[in-house]
């Protein structure tokens, strides 16, 4: 049966009614297919809602008793939303108020952030009008760029405040020690944030596995490194442009400086202080002392020169002295190829640690060398896993072991997992110490250790030799 | 034209579906916070990567390209299920789908890190997709059972009122 039935019946019929009743079935006809979308979507709709609040029950509520802690969020770029958004799985928070330069993008997308999160907050674009204002702050997170951070964090130290404020703790060590001595003179808590002093596996492999079961027997070599791939510098939309006279107010000359601060001279510290400053601090304190020396190679071998200034490129030595003895600990960060991206090596004359942050990547391994005491007691006590058994590799395999060759080590797990994004037990240990429940993991003192350890490497690779720390640099 | 009961009704519902996918796909991608198809360009393959690489990397075209493709998938999606301005709905998906194609062409030898499912050479569901929107596109399927019966007979109607 052929037909044609695209016609509506009026014109087939050629006369001047204008619809027939056909035609208003058929035309209305595939609308409850969208009633059955919408029917699907809600069930799809409500069925995430449900997983997320199950994710969500997993965290305890706050108790009735907890007494809210009034925060403000004083830079709210890329840095300041991670932060934020592990602050946000916190309970017993008050976010009263957010300040950014970037009014139009950062300021706009945190304080929308936190309305949906139904919070009264107050958006600011210049952070001393915020403390003018927010006389009922407890504390203040600060993720601003690192030239801004001793301002920022005397101020609000000294308006009373509670400061977290983010690694590197500031771009000069002048900056910092002055944060030090508003933290001493006010009494206020003062949190750097190096994150992995308050990881679980972190603190799990320091206190029980280095500290208690001394599972990696005399730590004599230490190696770790951060790879990342080239990346194209960061923009902005025309129409998110900051007018230039804020830009200058706030020290910047450009745009393009105030998005990629992190590569200029005076700004920030370069890859070795974005990246290596967290691994070198968990040197420090894994090893348990500072560094005696230090050299480095390093320089500007891949970006543009006219829109990065700091050192693409540092590979670094570090000397130790350690209560058992001699350490010496290499460290590298390049930023043209990802390859193996980033984890920290600790090598003992019993074991082996590798380690990172990731979960995914290199996320705790122990091996033990042939010769070391067995690790029974330790796998007893859940310190570490039972040793993997890794089988022989392909029998096809032709290359043979040469009797020289060390056999390769049993290879345990660090059984500590976070489940949480990474920065939430370090804010979290803050605002236990606000509380009085806790005491800081990283204090200004440690902070600034961490400092004068990891902008050294900047002057050796500028001075090409070999330079020595004396034990009161350390002391702020 | 002339096709076939069975026929008209059959593409009818292969409108429907395809449909249903836009739609979802789009309320998908608007409900995901600050999703981007960033990630998708910058893995462009083919003689028309360089094309989807320079959006990808212009900052001030890329939230357009985001709002279009969300925003175009949903108004396709509503107008192929309800046969509203059906060619119209189906040029646009065509076009969309086209883009989705060439930015990401399953020819051989190109191994993507955004992955898809299935096996394909050289033809893919977005190639499948896109052959039956030309289908729906050239047979007025709006005006079989859809939105487009009602307009294109209110839009009749008037004209003969105003004649008569």
């Amino acid at each position: 049966m052929a037909v044609d039935d695209t016609k509506p019946e009026a014109e087939a019929a050629g006369s001047g009614r204008k619809l027939g009743r056909r035609d208003v079935l058929l035309g209305l006809s595939t609308v409850p297919a969208l009633g059955l979308f919408g029917y699907a979507w809600q069930k799809q709709r409500s069925y995430e809602q449900r997983q997320r609040q199950a994710a969500e029950a997993v965290r305890p509520a706050a108790p009735a008793d907890l007494e809210p802690i009034d925060v403000a969020l004083v830079g709210a770029g890329a840095q300041g939303q991670v932060l934020l958004d592990a602050m946000l799985r916190i309970p017993g928070l008050r976010f009263r108020a957010v300040c950014d330069i970037w009014t139009d993008f950062n300021l706009r997308r945190a304080v929308n952030t936190l309305k949906k999160y139904k919070f009264e907050v107050t958006g600011y674009e210049d952070y001393r009008q915020l403390l003018d204002q927010e006389k009922e702050l407890d504390a203040v997170v600060i993720a601003t760029p690192d030239f801004w951070h001793a301002p920022h964090t005397v101020a609000c130290l000294e308006a009373g405040k509670h400061v977290y404020c983010e690694k590197e703790m500031s771009n000069t060590l002048e900056g910092a020690s002055r944060m030090v001595a508003a933290a001493r003179a006010t009494g206020k808590l003062l949190q750097i944030g190096h994150q992995r002093r308050s990881n679980p596996r972190y603190l799990h492999c320091h206190d029980k596995l280095l500290g208690e079961a001394k599972l990696l027997g005399r730590i004599v070599t230490v190696n770790g490194q951060w790879n990342r791939a080239v990346a194209p510098d960061l923009g902005a939309p025309d129409r998110y442009q900051i007018p230039e006279a804020r830009l200058k107010q706030f020290g910047f000359r450009s745009m393009h400086e105030f998005r990629n601060w992190r590569w200029y001279k005076g700004k920030g510290g370069g890859p070795i202080v974005d990246l290596g400053s967290h691994q070198i601090d968990v040197y420090n304190w894994f090893l348990g002392a500072f560094p005696s020396h230090v050299m480095a190679s390093g320089g500007l071998d891949y970006h543009d020169p006219k829109t990065h200034e700091w050192y693409d490129t540092a590979m670094v030595v570090y000397e130790y002295e350690t209560a058992q003895g001699p350490a010496r600990a290499y460290y590298q960060t390049q930023t043209t190829n990802g390859s193996q991206g980033y984890f920290e090596n600790f090598m003992g004359d019993q074991g082996t640690l590798l380690i990172s942050e990731s979960e995914a990547n290199y996320p705790g391994r122990l091996y033990r060398d042939p010769n070391a005491p067995a690790w029974d007691e330790w796998i007893q006590k859940g310190y570490v896993t039972a040793p993997k058994i890794v089988e022989k590799e392909a029998e096809e395999d032709p290359s043979v072991l040469d009797v020289r060759e060390s056999v390769s080590p049993d290879e345990h797990r660090v059984p500590v997992v976070l489940r949480d994004p990474y920065h939430q037990p370090h804010l979290e240990n803050f605002f236990d110490a606000i509380r009085g429940k806790a005491r800081l993991n990283c204090p200004a003192e440690v902070g600034y250790e961490s400092a004068v350890t990891v902008l050294k490497v900047n002057e050796a690779i500028e001075a090409k030799q070999r330079l020595s720390f004396r034990p009161e640099d350390f002391k702020a | 034209m002339t096709l076939s009961r069975g026929a008209a009704f059959a593409i009818v519902v292969l409108r429907v579906v395809i449909g249903w996918h836009f739609l979802y796909e789009g309320l998908a991608k608007l409900q995901t916070p600050a999703w981007s198809a960033a990630g998708y360009l910058q893995q462009a393959r083919g003689p028309f990567a360089f094309f989807f690489r320079s959006l990808a990397a212009d900052a001030n075209l890329l939230p357009w390209v985001n709002q279009v493709t969300m925003w175009g998938l949903v108004a396709v999606g509503l107008g192929l299920v309800l046969g509203c301005f059906t060619r119209f709905a189906s040029l646009g998906g065509i076009v969309l789908i086209l883009m989705f194609y060439l930015c990401n062409p399953p020819f051989v030898g190109y191994f993507y890190a955004i992955p898809t499912e299935g096996s394909y050479l050289v033809v893919n569901k977005n190639l499948v997709e896109l052959a039956a929107l030309v289908v729906v596109f050239l047979t007025r399927s709006g005006h079989v059972a859809g939105l487009d019966r009602i307009i294109h007979g209110l839009v009749r109607g008037r004209g003969r009122l105003v004649q008569a």
